[in-house]
């Protein structure tokens, strides 16, 4: 069994107006998962991200990181061991340099030169942006913007990286190669939680999804089980990727008998059916 | 909630007309500044709270603001004291008990005169602002971009808290803990995303006022029309009546 | 045949203190009643060309404009802004720098209000609006208060106060949830069809854009890259790929199979149709 990074006890949050934004959340990720949450805009995934790093502290209830209970642990030292990458890449990029910009996080938490170097080297990098090291950051389009923003967090060295509407107002190469870094970061060994209202992504690259409603973890499991849930998560307005329910909607005229998650596999799938149809039939005449 | 928002209800104060309200501010303005008598400011203070009470303002929203006015006056009252030369001392030549009294006197003023001001503010809709300014022959363009501005001033609040909740996640911890200087020097890491957005924001407010035809003619109407009612002319007469009873107070006696 | 109400004559256009040609020497038509979605990278000029046909580009955005825009038989360069904001209705990306009133009523009477409208006209103009929109009962909101589908359908109401022939929409949904998503297109969807309205989308939906478009517009580097009916457009997988560009799900689904040399009785674009012919394939088999 993988080691628990994030494990959160029965949390609740209440904001200060008194409105409860939290009810008695209990999640588990463990090290190497790569975790979607969805949900409807209001339903709490905003101010659950807050409570795992710190920038809100729980009504109730309390977060482990690593173990740790984090009550009591400054936002700038969780930091370390949860980057949290915030919406808009526009109300954080401040440097006149894409570097400058990378290297203020190490700068931060007061590491040396060649390791502010080193860190920068490996952000930039990871992110695909080393020819942009020059670059004024506003001036860059919105996609490399809001890689800007991931490789800050990067060069923080967290092992766990959550990312909040990563691909909001991205196109269609924004949102995948933003999704890429997330899974090749995941690839090395990192823990990612990603927050968004695209069905296909969530589908295409997590492993498992939470889904929130009213405050509450509605649904928990893996991806493939979530999405097999329609009548559930049309509760919360939220439908599974098209070819999920179109899927759906062929049984049982084509025997597919599994929730289907992306483009790729369903072709494969309805292939191997009709290839096995056809054995079936040449055997029988 | 803060001391700019509107705060809705249907308090004689809210339902006053926002000129009336507008001249009331200017007048008491001016009485507040010429007065010295320590009992006549607490007569305008104490019927400031009254209209507070009223209006159905809630202090406790506030609360963050009267705090730091607070600190703004005991540091007010301490430099006059040190500053201002006097008869009796409390120290051997520090801190004059004139000074101290000057500066209470100054500061218990300017608390009568800000305690007015969100009074109009959270009690008018700013569209309704806007309507008294106009109608007071400002042109409908500079009254609209001006309580645009007030109107905006919240999300620029909202703005800056995400701001720094992104540099905090960055390591960034001098804006809790920092010294004065390092708080300085950091101040671009939220200085620069807040003028950009601004600016951002700005250029694509204007794509969608001017896709609305604003500034099309010199005069546009409006759907809720403001007209002087027999309360609002009762209650401009009192107030006015009020000061001069206090100006005359305040200098004859 | 309907009408042509916006005509694009070799249209180029720069922004002040650039270089960089935004749109090259476009040239198209639109029909009156078109459901026309613009698509395309981030940087394309989808942006442009939308603030093109309002006559915000030139009037209010400065730089080079060469050729003519005409827009319901008038010139936009020759119109004042105030009266081609009567003739085609427009709403930003970002519901917050659109929104600039206390009152969701007031909003909608903004436009109307800056024409001196009389005040009766104008509040029949708001009930009818926000009916449109389905946000009656919010008339006396804050509009802050509303949620990220009701914003954008109350900027819609107020674009459609002004009673224009048609509607521009640039990017209105990116930053909304799947169901915020669904209620803005519907409300599209019922402008088109009750009222004949011209709408002109620029967005990144494909699924939807299958379901509403007559005619897609693919924009690179300010040029045409291709303007046809869905169908063609998603079929054209070069095109998908040069354009970074993701067809609906089930037309990726389609070009799969036929790259296996599994062929369909026709190219989906929609659910239904892709349960129909995908049905039929695998029936085949048995015959």
């Amino acid at each position: 069994m993988r080691e628990s990074v994030i494990k959160i006890e029965n949390l609740s949050y209440k904001y200060e107006k008194g409105s409860l934004a939290l009810k008695n959340i209990n999640i588990d990720i463990k090290k190497g998962e790569f975790v979607g949450i969805i949900g409807q805009n209001g339903a709490g995934k905003s101010t659950l991200l807050k409570n795992i790093t710190g920038l809100l502290r729980p009504t109730e209830g309390r977060i482990l990181v690593n173990g740790r209970d984090t009550i009591n642990v400054p936002v700038s030292d969780l930091a370390l061991e949860v980057g949290f990458v915030l919406q808009n890449p526009d109300r954080q990029l401040f440097a006149n340099t894409v570097e400058e910009e990378v290297a203020f996080g190490p700068k931060n938490v007061g590491l040396n030169e060649a390791q502010i170097k080193e860190r920068v080297d490996y952000a930039l990098d990871a992110v695909g942006l080393n020819d942009y090291r020059d670059a004024f950051p506003p001036a860059l389009s919105k996609g490399d913007r809001a890689k800007v923003v991931i490789a800050s967090v990067l060069a923080m060295g967290p092992q766990i990286i959550i990312l909040d509407e990563p691909t909001s107002g991205q196109d269609y190469r924004g949102c995948y190669q933003i999704m890429d870094i997330a899974k090749e970061f995941n690839k090395r060994g990192h823990t990612l939680v990603v927050v968004t209202h695209h069905m296909a992504l969530v589908a295409e690259y997590t492993e498992r999804t939470i889904v929130m409603m009213n405050s509450e973890v509605l649904l928990d499991g893996s991806t493939r089980e979530v999405f097999s849930h329609p009548d559930k998560l049309r509760m919360t307005h939220i439908k599974p990727p098209q070819i999920t329910e179109v899927a759906r909607s062929l049984q049982p005229k084509i025997p597919i008998n599994q929730t289907i998650l992306n483009v790729g596999e369903f072709g494969e799938k309805l292939i191997a059916l009709k290839s096995e149809k056809g054995g079936n039939a040449v055997n029988a005449g | 909630m803060s001391v700019i928002d509107y705060y809705p209800g249907d308090s004689l104060v809210h339902r006053l007309d926002p000129r009336v309200k507008l001249i009331t501010l200017i007048v008491v303005t001016v009485t507040i500044f010429l007065l010295s008598n320590f009992f006549v400011i607490a007569a305008f203070f104490l019927s400031c709270l009254m209209c507070w009470h009223i209006a159905g303002l809630p202090l406790n929203k506030v609360k963050g603001f009267l705090k730091f006015l607070l600190s703004l006056f005991v540091f007010l009252t301490v430099v006059q004291s040190l500053f201002l030369p006097g008869e009796h001392y409390l120290f051997k030549g520090f801190f004059s008990l004139e000074g101290a009294i000057f500066g209470l006197l100054l500061s218990f003023r300017l608390l009568t005169l800000i305690c007015f001001m969100p009074l109009v503010i959270m009690t008018t809709p700013i569209n309704k602002l806007a309507l008294g300014l106009v109608k007071m022959g400002m042109s409908y363009k500079i009254a609209y971009m001006a309580t645009t501005a007030l109107n905006i001033i919240p999300t620029f609040q909202d703005e800056t808290k995400v701001i720094m909740d992104a540099q905090k996640m960055r390591g960034l911890t001098v804006f809790e803990k920092g010294k004065l200087i390092e708080k300085f020097k950091a101040y671009p890491t939220l200085v620069v995303p807040l003028v950009i957005g601004a600016m951002r924001r700005a250029q694509l407010m204007g794509v969608a006022m001017d896709s609305r035809a604003f500034g099309a003619g010199k005069t546009k109407t409006f759907i809720e029309d403001i007209s002087l009612q027999n309360v609002d002319i009762v209650a401009l007469v009192l107030i006015l009546i009020l000061c001069g009873i206090a100006l005359w107070v305040n200098f004859a006696w | 045949m309907a009408e042509t109400i916006i005509k694009v004559d070799n249209v180029s256009y720069r922004y002040p203190r650039t270089k960089k040609w935004v749109l090259k020497e476009l040239n198209l038509e639109i029909k009156e009643g078109e459901f026309i979605a613009v698509m395309g990278e981030n940087g394309a000029g989808k942006t442009t060309f939308c603030q093109c046909i309002n006559g915000v580009i030139p009037h209010s955005q400065q730089g080079k404009l060469k050729g003519v825009i005409t827009v319901a038989g008038l010139n936009t360069l020759q119109t004042p802004i105030s009266k081609l904001s009567q003739i085609v209705g427009m709403v930003l990306e970002d519901p917050e720098t659109q929104l600039f009133t206390t009152k969701v009523k007031e909003e909608v009477a903004f436009g109307p209000e800056n024409l001196s409208m009389p005040v009766p006209e104008i509040l029949e103009r708001i009930r009818w609006a926000l009916k449109v929109v389905r946000l009656e009962q919010y008339a006396e909101r804050h509009p802050t208060a509303l949620s990220g589908g009701q914003k954008q359908r109350l900027a819609i109401a107020a674009a459609i106060a002004m009673k224009p022939k048609i509607l521009v929409l640039d990017e209105p949904t990116s930053q909304l949830d799947p169901i915020g998503t669904e209620e803005v297109f519907s409300v599209i969807r019922e402008l088109k069809d009750e009222y004949g309205m011209t709408v002109v989308i620029a967005t990144h939906k494909s699924e939807e854009i299958a379901k509403f478009a007559d005619r897609v517009l693919v924009l690179k580097d300010g040029q045409i890259q291709a303007f046809d009916i869905p169908q063609l457009i998603f079929r054209n997988t070069k095109l998908m790929k040069d354009n970074w560009i993701r067809p609906p799900q089930v037309s990726e689904l389609a070009t799969l199979l036929e790259e296996k040399g599994q062929l369909l009785k026709g190219f989906p674009i929609l659910p239904e149709e892709a349960i129909q012919l995908l049905t039929k394939w695998y029936e085949e088999g048995e015959a």
